[in-house]
């Protein structure tokens, strides 16, 4: 029997229900405000997608691994706040902080993956313990730090400059002034891409989420991939936590809290499987790019920020729904 | 009470042997005193009912433990396994009745779990998705296995051709011992039917097959050499020739207490 | 399989319909007045963006007076808040990208916020800053601050508390490291006189605090007074020195419900409101004025929208006024 068209091959693609979801909420906000579509509008709406995606790219690969971070949000803040206090309270050289951040998040990452594959307990439970520790660390040791609850000042510390234009600058793409940002996300999405669906460890990521027990049984080595997936987030994590320090300069104790859930949610939009073992990286790119697009159409549309909310929760069942009836139509059509 | 490889008749050495395995669990005893020879090319049945001890020899011989009491000999060396890819690098290849396989993913990554081939090295190294593919089409072909479409999810195949594809991948990766655990148990008689024939595939391919089932109806087939387990201990290792269908049922069953059970069930008590 | 297709078509058609037949006001003509030169109170289309968290009481009251002074000009005003500052500088972008006529933010973390009100600046928007970062306003290149100056308000304060007698203070600062806090009690401080001890509590932590306050006030049968700085504070103050037995009157920053209720008890001797309607409604007016006639209010300080106070002579007045959403 001939194989399945190339039709066939695309509804089956995780990312589909994402893209149509995409568009659909594009041309939703496109036909009804001409700046929404503009170059202005378009660079405006792609920057909280970006480190939205960033971080949902990251939370997506740990989905398909089949294991929730819950502190991811809050350890953007983390991050953010190191880069802070090291900067500007140990008065050191801005790159130092940077890695003094990073190896931080490793740390946490490292932590939060070896307790998940250790004691067999849910990741939710465990990084939910994480998210609090965290939460509270952010708050004590700010204040402890600089007895206020910001972190301020670091553009003064040396190296500020080459760090900008890094982590904060703008690039000019087609007439639109993008932020720099938007092109790490595109940069991230394509290796994500790339690790999980052309390398082996990217096998051993579905497999791992599919049926850990059986894919242990067959040599992967499952504890490992988690632990590695887990850091995979942390290093995210210190990314976005480092681009919003070097970008507004001054850092408040409670970033980030809250946005843990937001990147779970651009991962179900792009076709993860909450059971893990399917979905992938483009389409949570997808449920970010989602998102920013709804975040900055609703003030284009001049519609009252209250409904912001209840709009996201309808597109996120929207999407969902829709991602379920293609890939049963899909599936069904093979048989 | 274990019987004795005869030299006329079985002129090849054994692949894998167990000789007098124990294995117990604290103060349980799992298994005890279990001996059975298994040679390349031929099939070994491992029968019991439930609880007789089966899972317990399979994870031995698996290497996911090690025996307490005996020694299990390849090549007619000893061997401990300290983990199940140890197993599998001395050619052991074990089929779990869930097949370790993953069902959301594709055939040719189900086929290349733990195994991957890649091209090009360093941060460059990837899975080599297109020999991947093919190689699993020609294996599963050489087994007389026709697969629509090696892109299909393998949640998509029935019982029987999941088995199939588990088999195949276990032969390919040069398994000389193929341990495979109840495959025709949760199957219905025609699909049975059909994994019956690929293990025939198997066995005629030189590979060694330990096949562990309560049916000898599907055993009594494609055995060459039986063994039988009771509550961890061994009723005998016997040739086929040397046993009937009929007998190893009755074996199995613990033969007096069935004839008990028919004389009660067939006369109503007044 | 026809059902799951159909439907996949009318959830893509859908909404797509839906946009085509609903047309929003002012949404498909972009950029009505261009700021800076006289134009017609009918063009004008002002953006409201503040740090307030949806649904915060305080924020809602700021929103109504923006509106409301939307509706009495005839301008249109569109209110957007986020709380995260990154957030924040996107909405504020936003705006400058829909060429409105004037801006009005509130500057919780000016660093934060440079970078976006400078660009709004620079495209020859009008800035007005409310609420907060009133000493970075005119750096940013705002033509004028609305708000509440924490040190005048806490002399307010003091000077209240002096009329009512008070000789020994107690100031409760319940969010380490705000400097407007800290401005609070130093104000009233020189309203009062005298010193005004401070203490130190968690606003994330109020039995804590109630504990606290309770504490200071046997170990100090003197203090005549506890003046606290947040409405959640003052309520559990009232409860504290019910515990301690003291006689120290309870004076409470900004209103809430209870705040007032509280003063109608007699719990509460005074409220000191920064009176946020205000800071909703006066930067229309003062954009408007900017727009239509180049005018600048303040002459180069703050618009003092407080501090007003409240107690048991204008507190049912008051309390209607709350109930409609506009003190």
């Amino acid at each position: 029997m001939a194989a399945p068209g190339p039709l066939r091959r695309l509804l089956v693609k995780p990312e589909l229900g994402a893209l149509v979801g995409a568009v659909v909420v594009f041309a939703f906000f496109a036909v009804q405000s001409a700046t929404f579509r503009s170059a202005r509008g378009v660079a405006n709406w792609l920057d909280p997608a970006s480190t939205l995606g960033i971080m949902a790219v990251a939370v997506a690969l740990l989905m398909i691994g089949g294991h929730f971070d819950l502190s991811a949000g809050v350890m953007t803040g983390t991050t953010a706040l190191t880069v802070g206090v090291v900067a500007t309270q140990f008065r050191q050289n801005l790159w130092v902080a940077i890695g003094v951040a990073l190896l931080v998040a490793l740390a946490i990452g490292f932590l939060n993956g070896w307790l998940v594959t250790r004691t067999g307990l849910p990741s939710f439970i465990i990084t939910l313990g994480t998210f609090l520790m965290l939460q509270g660390l952010n708050l004590g040791l700010t204040k402890l730090f600089t007895d206020t609850v910001t972190v301020s000042g670091i553009d003064d510390a040396p190296g500020y400059a080459v760090a900008e234009w890094i982590f904060a600058s703008r690039v000019e793409i087609l007439g639109a002034e993008l932020r720099v940002a938007v092109l790490w996300w595109l940069l991230f999405t394509a290796l994500a891409t790339w690790v999980l669906l052309r390398t082996r460890f990217g096998n051993w990521v579905f497999a791992t989420g599919g049926d850990e027990v059986a894919a242990r049984n067959v040599g992967v080595p499952a504890r490992r991939t988690t632990i590695a997936l887990f850091m995979t987030t942390a290093a995210a994590a210190w990314f976005v936590g480092t681009t919003l320090a070097v970008r507004l300069t001054s850092v408040q104790a409670n970033t980030g809290i809250g946005q843990e859930l937001i990147y779970i949610v651009a991962a179900v939009i792009g076709g993860c499987l909450l059971t893990g073992g399917f979905g992938s990286a483009v389409g949570a790119s997808l449920g970010a790019l989602i998102f920013g697009m709804t975040q900055l159409g609703i003030p284009y549309l001049r519609w009252d920020a209250d409904w912001f909310y209840f709009f996201l929760g309808a597109m996120l069942l929207l999407a969902v729904v829709a991602n379920r009836l293609v890939r049963r139509y899909a599936e069904a059509a093979r048989r | 009470m274990t019987g004795e490889p005869g030299g006329a008749q079985e002129p090849t050495a054994p692949l894998l042997e167990l000789r007098n395995v124990g294995k117990s669990y604290g103060s349980v005893i799992a298994l005890e005193g279990i001996s059975a020879t298994v040679r390349a090319g031929e099939v070994t049945c491992v029968l019991g009912d439930n609880g007789a001890g089966k899972s317990t020899l399979i994870k031995i011989l698996a290497g996911v433990h090690g025996a307490d009491r005996g020694s299990v000999l390849l090549d007619g060396e000893p061997v401990s396994f300290g983990a199940p890819r140890d197993a599998l690098d001395a050619g052991i290849a074990t089929v779990y009745q869930d097949l370790a396989m993953i069902p959301l993913m594709a055939i040719w990554r189900n086929f290349f779990l733990g195994a991957e081939p890649t091209k090009g090295w360093g941060p460059f190294r990837r899975f080599d998705a297109a020999r991947a593919k093919e190689t699993t089409r020609h294996e599963l072909a050489a087994m007389g296995i026709d697969i629509r479409d090696p892109d299909q999810p393998v949640g998509t195949l029935s019982g029987g051709e999941r088995q199939s594809v588990a088999i195949a991948r276990a032969v390919h990766f040069g398994a000389r011992v193929l341990i495979l655990d109840e495959p025709t148990s949760a199957l219905g008689v025609k699909q049975a039917g059909v994994v019956l024939r690929y293990v025939a595939q198997a066995r005629d391919r030189g590979v060694g097959v330990v096949l562990i089932t309560h049916n000898p109806h599907h055993a009594y087939p494609v055995g060459n050499r039986f063994l039988v387990l009771n509550r961890g201990r061994s009723l005998g290792e016997f040739a086929k020739a040397d046993i009937s269908r009929d007998e190893l049922t009755r074996l199995m069953a613990g033969g007096a207490e069935l004839d008990a059970l028919a004389h009660e069930l067939e006369r109503p008590a007044h | 399989m026809a059902a799951p297709k159909r439907l996949l078509a009318l959830a893509v058609a859908a909404p797509l319909l839906l946009a085509a037949c609903t047309t929003d006001g002012g949404s498909s003509s972009e950029g009505g007045g261009s700021g800076g030169a006289a134009a017609d109170a009918g063009d004008l289309t002002f953006s409201v963006v503040t740090h307030g968290s949806a649904g915060d009481a305080f924020w809602d009251v700021v929103q109504n007076g923006a509106e409301n002074a939307g509706e009495d000009l005839g301008i249109e005003v569109d209110y957007q808040s986020d709380g995260d500052p990154q957030r924040q500088a996107q909405l504020i972008d936003a705006a400058v990208n829909q060429d409105v006529d004037g801006i009005v933010v509130s500057l919780a973390n000016p660093d934060a916020l440079e970078e976006s009100v400078r660009a709004a600046v620079e495209a020859g928007i009008p800035v007005i800053t409310i609420n907060s970062g009133g000493d970075r306003s005119a750096e940013f290149g705002a033509i004028g601050h609305v708000g509440q100056d924490e040190a005048i308000a806490g002399r307010g304060a003091g000077e209240q508390l002096a009329e009512s007698g008070a000789t020994n203070v107690l100031c409760v600062i319940h969010e380490a490291g705000n400097i407007g806090l800290e401005q609070r009690c130093s104000g009233a401080s020189e309203g009062l006189g005298a010193e005004v001890a401070t203490l130190q509590v968690d606003i994330n932590d109020l039995p804590g605090a109630q504990s606290a306050i309770a504490s200071q006030l046997q170990g100090n049968a003197s203090v005549d007074a506890v003046l606290t700085l947040n409405s959640a504070v003052a309520a559990v103050a009232v409860e504290a020195v019910a515990d301690a037995g003291s006689e120290a009157q309870v004076a409470a920053f900004d209103l809430n419900e209870d705040v007032i209720s509280g003063i109608q008890a007699g719990d509460i001797a005074f409220a000191v409101d920064q009176q946020q309607y205000e800071q909703g409604y006066l930067p229309v007016v003062m954009l408007k004025l900017y727009a239509e006639n180049l005018n600048t209010v303040g002459g180069g300080q703050p618009v003092l929208t407080g501090p007003g106070i409240v107690d048991a002579d204008n507190v049912d007045e008051i309390a209607d006024l709350a109930s409609a959403g506009t003190r």
